[in-house]
């Protein structure tokens, strides 16, 4: 352990491998910047540049752009209420309301924050534990899936600020959008209406710009935009109630996006908004939530980014991707001539330890790189409104287009623009739109494998100790709280009733 | 300075032969005499129907930088993304006639004209390289009690064996079903949506067989992790790690399947930009790149030209038909 990690610390910490990780935070920071482009894209229309490079260095640099198009996202979340990919669609919730509130600085700190801590808890787990997690983590079948769906929406469903009715709804509706396309194990096409565009389903990314950045400025013009908010620099630190505010969060986040993580294909969405969806529950400030809660900002990040690093357990011990971007990535194994396999911690140890410990660089980097410039970056809302919403408006459909080099994805946007717009007029929460969409195909895929294992006979989640665990905290999370309330109504009635029959007495 | 300069470009002359191609490609007008007359009106493009990053983009990617630097034309690679694919050759339908077009081509081609309702089919367009083929193996836990693709044969005639297939339009699909109509028994499918998530499914224990692309597997069957049983290839597999595995046609069944990779150019194409095409294509077929992109995706090359390519896409459809349709 100690040798791997020498090894890894000699090999990483070369001049040239610094400067590339560098690089590679810088510009993935300045990708997630653009609406649209995550990390995924990131990374993939990157690969190209890193041909050049050694296997190890090329791979430094494309961890590097991962973490830093993550980064990136979350600033514009908070910033401009545009999230990068679906796991910093949590962080708009608060992010954003703590920036018309003049925290942004706050904001983009703890995040910063957040992400390191997350990012060092999950990599010490990484580099110790790596092969007999992702061994653990080979458990989780489709059954397995299926109940950790069932529990991240009985999780979410409440959380969509007041209205459970609207948040349901607006799940449902996301769920809806997600059918579109044909489905896991069918080749039939469903309303699609002969177009072929829309084969392969609606794209989450679109609906995202569409919804949030395209939608937002429309509101924005409608209520006839407030004020820049012009905040001291002095205001834009973070002060010490927030981080004491922050460290449970960080914690309880850190974990739930490690353990959903490592899974194949739970993924980083998910924890982000289970960890809302917790700290909702358990939060002291748990009122302020929806309206500017630090809290709210630090679980999803510390949460997607611990989900982003143990994203690298299945990826490297077994040679499966962890998730979207780990997938391309294992792609650029390839290229570079690298076979990735349970064999590759063996054959390979300068690289994975090198990379190893690149991450943690990589992190420190973007650490220090993004702290000071938390504050710098939230003085981009003192541009006035009559620049700024040009601004987005042309990088989000520049960002819709970039993605997929079609128009369609354009006319996408305008569509999900406008309904983004009519829903807030409405008042409708609009996470949970994204999460049913996102989510959609995730719970189809594995309603049908668990169907097709079963033979149509669902009572095989019942055989599998893992799903039995799973459904019944889903059971108490679901019926728990519900009870909790009824058992709080019934008790205060009937001490009400005693205290009336006092005064009658 | 001045030297410096001239030291980069030494430097550079040297280690990057395919900038160097590039840059000689302003006297393309006289290499593209000495193929016939013809050259590609201005830079070319290859489209990619598939996001970048995946394999029809690594292929796309490797037979770009391959003709680029056989020809000296520049070759520019754009990801046309959406609907599986059909987005990508739609557009490519679009090109009619547009001699300096290319598509980076594999199975959706013929199985998207068979499930959906899309404009095109092969014969839309002018198929000019077959790389190579893409064969499965079928492959088992360690401790499975299979020893042979005929072990899993009989087993599945008396009893239920859950094979997990990468989509209803996918290689281990067709190949399990080419199974089954040879053989006459039936395999329970757990349908996932690619490779990985099979192999996840399959080294968790929660399904029995499966059929996956040697590049997908070769690592765990170094570690141990899986064992192949047989691969579904007309030939045994050259590469060391692969040659001790027989083929199903050894064990007596008699199905051999590939995916190809290929690239194709757009229908209604002179016969002269074709032929130019498929001579770079031969050119290219003789260079390391080639013989690179074969190894490191576990492929078989076996790479056939312009009307051989026709022929093997006719018999290709009609193999899926039967699946599909």
């Amino acid at each position: 352990m100690i040798d791997n990690l020498l090894l890894g610390f000699q090999t990483a910490l070369t001049p040239e491998n610094l400067l590339w990780c560098f690089i590679g935070v810088l510009m993935g920071t300045i990708i997630g910047l653009m609406p649209g482009l995550g990390s995924t894209t990131g990374v993939a229309i990157l690969i190209p540049l890193t041909l050049t490079l050694e296997p190890v260095t090329a791979l430094i640099m494309l961890a590097g752009i991962y973490y830093g198009a993550q980064y990136g996202g979350t600033i514009t979340s908070v910033l401009i209420s545009t999230p990068g990919e679906a796991a910093s669609v949590v962080t708009t919730l608060d992010g954003y309301q703590m920036a018309r509130k003049g925290r942004a600085g706050a904001a983009l700190a703890i995040s910063a924050i957040g992400s390191f801590v997350a990012a060092i808890i999950s990599l010490a787990l990484l580099m110790a534990l790596a092969p007999p997690l992702a061994d653990l983590a080979l458990n989780f079948g489709p059954v397995e899936n299926l109940a950790i769906m069932i529990l991240g929406l009985v999780i979410v469903v409440s959380f969509a600020g007041g209205s459970m009715a609207r948040g349901l709804m607006m799940a449902a509706a996301g769920l809806l959008i997600s059918t579109v396309g044909v489905a896991t194990g069918f080749s039939d096409a469903r309303f699609t209406f002969g177009n072929i565009d829309l084969l392969g389903g609606i794209p989450f990314v679109e609906v995202m710009i569409g919804i949030f950045a395209v939608g937002e400025v429309l509101y924005q013009i409608r209520i006839g935009a407030a004020e820049p908010i012009k905040a001291r620099f002095r205001d834009m630190l973070i002060t010490k109630d927030e981080l004491k505010r922050s460290a449970g969060p960080i914690v309880r986040g850190s974990g739930i996006g490690f353990a959903l993580g490592i899974l194949p294909g739970a993924g980083s969405t998910l924890a982000s908004f289970m960890s809302y969806g917790i700290e909702k529950k358990v939060s002291k400030n748990r009122r302020l939530f929806g309206k500017g809660a630090i809290e709210g900002v630090a679980a999803p990040e510390s949460a997607n980014n611990a989900a982003a690093n143990a994203n690298f357990v299945p990826t490297l011990a077994l040679g499966i991707p962890g998730g979207g971007t780990t997938a391309v990535l294992l792609g650029a194994f390839t290229i570079y001539g690298l076979q990735p396999g349970p064999l590759l911690f063996e054959t390979q140890p300068t690289l994975v330890w090198g990379l190893l410990v690149s991450f943690f660089i990589g992190n420190v980097l973007l650490l220090i790189l993004n702290l000071p410039l938390a504050p710098v970056f939230a003085q981009m809302l003192r541009i006035p409104y009559g620049f700024l919403y040009p601004i987005i408006l042309l990088t989000s459909f520049i960002g819709a287009y970039a993605v997929s080099n079609n128009m369609f994805s354009v006319v996408l946007v305008l569509i999900f623009g406008l309904l983004g717009y009519v829903m807030k007029e409405l008042d409708m929460p609009v996470a949970p739109l994204v999460l049913g969409l996102v989510l959609g195909p995730l719970f189809e895929k594995a309603l049908v494998q668990t169907s097709a294992l079963g033979q149509g006979d669902f009572s095989i989640m019942l055989e599998s100790p893992i799903s039995v665990v799973i459904l019944a905290l889903a059971l108490l999370m679901g019926v728990g709280p519900m009870l909790l309330g009824r058992l709080r109504v019934a008790r205060r009635s009937r001490r009400s009733v005693t205290e009336s029959e006092k005064v009658d007495v | 300075m001045a030297s410096t300069t001239a030291k980069f470009a030494a430097i550079g002359a040297v280690t990057l032969l395919a900038l160097t191609g590039c840059s000689s490609a302003a006297a393309g007008s006289t290499s593209g005499d000495q193929e016939g007359g013809f050259a590609p009106s201005g830079d070319a493009r290859m489209i990619v129907p598939f996001s970048a990053g995946g394999g029809s983009d690594l292929s796309g990617r490797a037979i770009a930088a391959g003709l680029e630097e056989v020809t000296g034309v520049n070759i520019s690679v754009e990801n046309r993304e959406g609907g599986s694919g059909a987005v990508g050759y739609s557009h490519f339908l679009a090109q009619e006639g547009k001699d300096n077009y290319l598509l980076a081509a594999e199975t959706a081609m013929l199985a998207l004209p068979l499930t959906q309702d899309v404009q095109f089919d092969y014969t839309s367009f002018t198929p000019i390289m077959k790389l190579g083929d893409d064969f499965t193996l079928l492959v088992v836990a360690p401790d499975s009690p299979y020893e042979t693709c005929t072990d899993v044969v009989d087993a599945a005639e008396k009893e239920r064996v859950v094979a997990a297939v990468s989509g209803a339009t996918s290689l281990d699909e067709i190949v399990f079903t080419l199974v089954e109509d040879a053989t006459g028994v039936s395999f329970d499918r757990v349908p996932f949506e690619s490779g990985s998530e099979v192999l996840a499914s399959l080294l968790g224990g929660k399904i029995d067989v499966a059929s996956l692309n040697p590049g997908e597997v070769l690592g765990q069957l170094e570690s141990g992790d899986l064992k192949a049983l047989c691969s579904f290839s007309e030939e045994r597999y050259e590469y060391d790690q692969l040659a001790d595995i027989p083929t199903a046609k050894e064990q007596g069944v008699d199905v051999s399947f590939a995916q190809f990779r290929g690239f194709i150019a757009p229908g209604g194409i002179t016969d002269e930009a074709r032929e130019y095409w498929i001579d770079a294509a031969k050119e290219f077929e003789q260079s390391d790149a080639y013989a690179e992109y074969i190894e490191s995706n576990v492929m078989q090359a076996n790479a056939v030209y312009g009307d051989d390519f026709v022929t093997y896409l006719e018999g290709n459809n009609a193999d899926l038909q039967k699946v599909l349709q």
